[in-house]
């Protein structure tokens, strides 16, 4: 364990504060993590080999464990009652969060998708939101190194919306399961595309790490480390170089500034003794995650900055995002009554559907600005308590041998097409200081303002329209019809839990809250390396840019720190 | 002992009488303003029916599963559930009733733990079993009953009535969780998994062949 004086302090062990972590132990400095949750040790705990069978309730989500009892979340879920959050009149906001260290990195759906050129250029393409400070062609080498640190899988088809990674940074993708064979077929009489998935998960030996073995649910962690959580590729790397502090149960508040205007560190509370504790350091990163990564700016409050830091532009909080996100179900005949056979695969997706029509759409073809890619899940998995969700529509009112029957034929016959799609960023959709709510340790809390507007409701009738296309073409059936109208199809923001936004980076400090590389307008040893910055939020999940840009405000913060 | 016909109409009044303080937990969903805190809808409500347990929490050791409730069930109950289950999935050659499978225990579990979904379940499932009950109280329900009670609530169901149709379909539903979640069960669908394998070479030939890809 180093020790003070800290070259840097980083809040938060997930995607972003856990690469920064790792990068900059790596270059030598000494480094602060501090995490809000416990230690998490994925080698020690992962229950991988336990069977549902041996769970409570059989594995079904509860409040205390939203995604099943063995799912890799300590201390989280959507309601966290010592952290409340408010949500303004007639809006609906869904905020998943997990304490513990490596934060949500731990139970992630690992698709993990490269931004395209022209997901950098929303706003030059189409008027709306904003550009990202930076080209696809500045950016692309980041995503090379984040592809390789995290270690994905995947095939690069050459497809418009989709760059191609350079050879060397992608794993090869395992071969389809039945289910994806299926879609893949519907896909070729469509025309559209059916293509590997960027999962995080590595099919060779790789950095130290196992190849995956084929054969656990992936959402409960993975203690041979083949797929990417924080706390087995990051943080042990940055354990290694001898100058890693890590500070658990760390809920920081507040980034101090010094006279110079400079950050010169960070007041926490343990969230165990309710103490308070500062830490010094010379550069300050936030990696909280984009919401609370805002909540800390606001409640950073001084003589120079009133409303917080960050907050001269105004827009400290604004332009808040969630992917889009609805579903549709289809019953597949071929897949019924099918021998026994093993289709785990690497339990993720193998493939999906990248968004086909992106040239009708900048030709302004399609009503709706935006793209969204589609999700498979489904098949042949371990029989869970969801296995049976359908049977009142598909084998209603059956008992007996007819019933045990109709559960031998259904088992693995149904899949799920998920839209994710691309939500254009607004100056009303945002979060700030409720006036009155706090946390447990007395921390103001936040109060989202986040409606969908016509754009994503026409994206999400377009989207359910083409899920029940690919269905259709696939040999299956709807399981229910689709909803008239798609306000009901659509999820309420937060849902997908790609929330991003709220200190947006750009080139002009009166349009945006941080600089290039994430250093807070004003304030330049002080760093958002989270999904806070995003100016746009592409249809793609977002925490491979997440990573890529925190690698790459490390390596900007290690150059400055060594100029000083 | 009260006859076959007698036990249905009991039973269906008993169904009818019951319906609504179901209804009343079920509508938990209105989303507070306040997401957490005291406000909010995070901890458990106050005792519903006897289950005021708490549950497993949000960081329980997922190495040694465990369920923290006590199980509610009365024995006579649970007899009848044993005699439900088993005929909504009875033995046949090669695949165990029902109630060889642990069912009832399960049911037991589920209906008497301390979240939202279970608690709903429990309003609805207890509702119908103890009337049953309460009219076989000396004998237990027997086989052929059960059967007969099952199939009544099937052609209810299946006409509409409610709230005959969601009784059905929710110990319908616990059961079959119960059941093809069980290791047996697991396999009796086809389930082949957990075996750690160097590649994946995915489906064989003769599934390709029966999917047409
Ligand atoms: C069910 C689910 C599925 C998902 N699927 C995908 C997917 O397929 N692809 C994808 O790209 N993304 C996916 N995501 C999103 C992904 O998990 C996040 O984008 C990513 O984890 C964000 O990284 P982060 O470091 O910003 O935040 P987190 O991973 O949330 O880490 C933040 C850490 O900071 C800590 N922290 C918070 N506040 C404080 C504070 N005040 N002081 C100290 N510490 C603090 C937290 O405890 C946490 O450990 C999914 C998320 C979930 C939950
Ligand atoms: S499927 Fe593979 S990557 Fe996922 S948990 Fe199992 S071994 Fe690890």
């Amino acid at each position: 364990m180093a020790a003070e004086p800290f070259d840097v302090i980083v809040v938060g062990s997930g995607a972003a504060g856990g690469t920064a972590a790792y990068a900059l132990t790596r270059a030598g400095m000494r480094v602060c993590l501090l995490e809000a949750g416990r230690f998490y040790d994925p080698e020690r705990e992962t229950p991988m080999f336990q069977r549902t069978a041996a769970a409570p309730l059989r594995d079904a989500g509860t409040p205390d464990k939203p995604f099943g009892f063995y799912d890799a979340t300590v201390d989280g879920g959507w309601v966290l009652p010592e952290e409340p959050f408010a949500t303004a009149p007639g809006t609906e906001f869904r905020w998943f969060r997990a304490r513990m260290l490596g934060g949500r990195t731990n139970h992630w759906g690992r698709v993990a998708l490269r931004y395209a050129d022209h997901d950098f250029k929303a706003y030059s393409r189409d008027g709306y939101g904003a550009d990202w400070p930076f080209t696809y062609a500045e950016f692309a080498s980041w995503y090379d190194q984040a592809e390789r640190l995290v270690g994905v899988f995947g095939s690069n088809p050459g497809l418009p919306d989709q760059p191609d990674s350079p050879p060397g940074c992608l794993q090869p993708p395992p071969v389809p399961r039945s289910f994806e064979r299926l879609i893949m077929a519907g896909g070729r009489k469509l025309g559209r595309p059916v293509v590997a998935s960027h999962t995080a998960v590595i099919t060779r030996p790789s950095n130290g790490r196992q190849a995956c073995f084929y054969a656990t649910p992936c959402l409960r962690g993975c203690s041979i480390r083949a797929n990417f959580q924080s706390p087995t590729v990051l943080l042990p790397p940055a354990r290694e170089t001898g100058r890693l502090t890590t500070i658990t149960h760390a809920q920081a508040y507040e980034v101090e500034l010094g006279r110079d205007g400079k950050a010169r560190g960070v007041h926490y509370v343990d969230r165990l003794t309710h103490r308070h504790h500062f830490v010094a350091g010379r550069a300050v990163m936030l990696g909280a995650s984009a919401m609370e990564s805002v909540r800390m700016l606001f409640n950073s409050k001084n003589s120079r900055y009133p409303q917080g830091i960050g907050a001269d532009s105004g827009l400290l909080g604004c332009g808040v995002m969630d992917s889009t996100g609805s579903n549709v179900w289809g019953q597949f005949p071929q897949m019924e009554n099918l021998p026994p056979f093993n289709d785990d695969g690497a339990w993720l997706p193998h493939v999906y559907i990248p968004w086909w029509a992106w040239p009708e759409q900048r030709a302004g073809k399609l009503p709706f600005a935006r793209g969204y890619h589609l999700e498979l899940y489904g098949g042949r998995l371990e029989p869970s308590a969801d296995t049976f969700d359908f049977f009142d529509s598909v084998s209603p009112f059956t008992y007996g041998r007819k019933l045990k029957a109709e559960a031998r034929r259904y088992y693995g016959s149904f899949v799920r097409l998920s839209q994710r799609g691309e939500m254009i960023p607004r100056e009303h959709n945002r979060v700030q200081i409720d006036p009155v709510l706090k946390d447990a340790w007395g921390i103001p809390s936040l109060r989202f303002d986040v409606r969908w507007s016509e754009q994503e409701l026409r994206q999400t009738a377009h989207a359910q329209q083409s899920m029940a296309e690919f269905i259709e073409a696939s040999g299956g059936k709807l399981v229910a019809p689709l909803p008239q109208d798609p306000a009901q199809a659509i999820l309420p923001p937060g849902r997908i839990i790609h929330e991003v936004g709220g200190a947006r980076a750009g080139v002009d400090p009166e349009k945006s809250v941080t600089d290039a590389f994430g250093r807070v307008w004003g304030v330049p040893n002080l760093y958002v390396i989270d999904g806070g910055v995003f100016a746009s939020s592409a249809h793609k999940n977002p925490t491979l840019t997440i990573v890529a840009f925190a690698l790459r405000a490390s390596d900007h913060l290690k150059r400055e720190l060594h100029h000083a | 002992m009260p006859d076959r016909r007698e036990t249905l109409l009991w039973l269906l009044r008993a169904l009818a009488l019951s319906a609504a303080p179901g209804m009343a937990i079920g509508s938990l969903n209105a989303e507070p303003r306040v997401i957490g805190g005291t406000a909010g809808a995070a901890g458990p409500p106050a005792a519903i029916h006897g289950i005021d347990a708490d549950g497993y929490g949000r960081d329980p050791d997922l190495r040694h599963p465990r369920v923290t409730w006590p199980l509610t069930l009365e024995p006579e109950q649970k007899t009848a559930v044993a005699a439900l289950a088993d005929a909504l999935l009875p033995a046949e050659e090669g695949s165990p009733a029902a109630s060889a499978l642990g069912v009832p225990d399960f049911l037991d579990e589920w209906i008497s733990a301390p979240y939202p979904q279970q608690r709903t379940d429990r309003e609805v499932i207890l509702a119908g079993l103890t009337w049953i009950h309460s009219q076989t109280a000396h004998a237990h329900l027997s086989a052929a009953s059960a059967e007969a009670v099952v199939a009544r609530l099937s052609a209810l169901a299946a006409a509409g009535r409610e709230p005959q149709a969601h009784f059905f379909s929710r110990l319908r539903n616990v059961c079959l969780i119960g059941y093809y979640t069980s290791m047996s069960g697991v396999a009796q669908l086809g389930y082949v998994g957990y075996q750690p394998s160097a590649t994946f070479k995915g489906p064989p030939p003769e599934v390709l062949a029966l999917l047409g890809v």
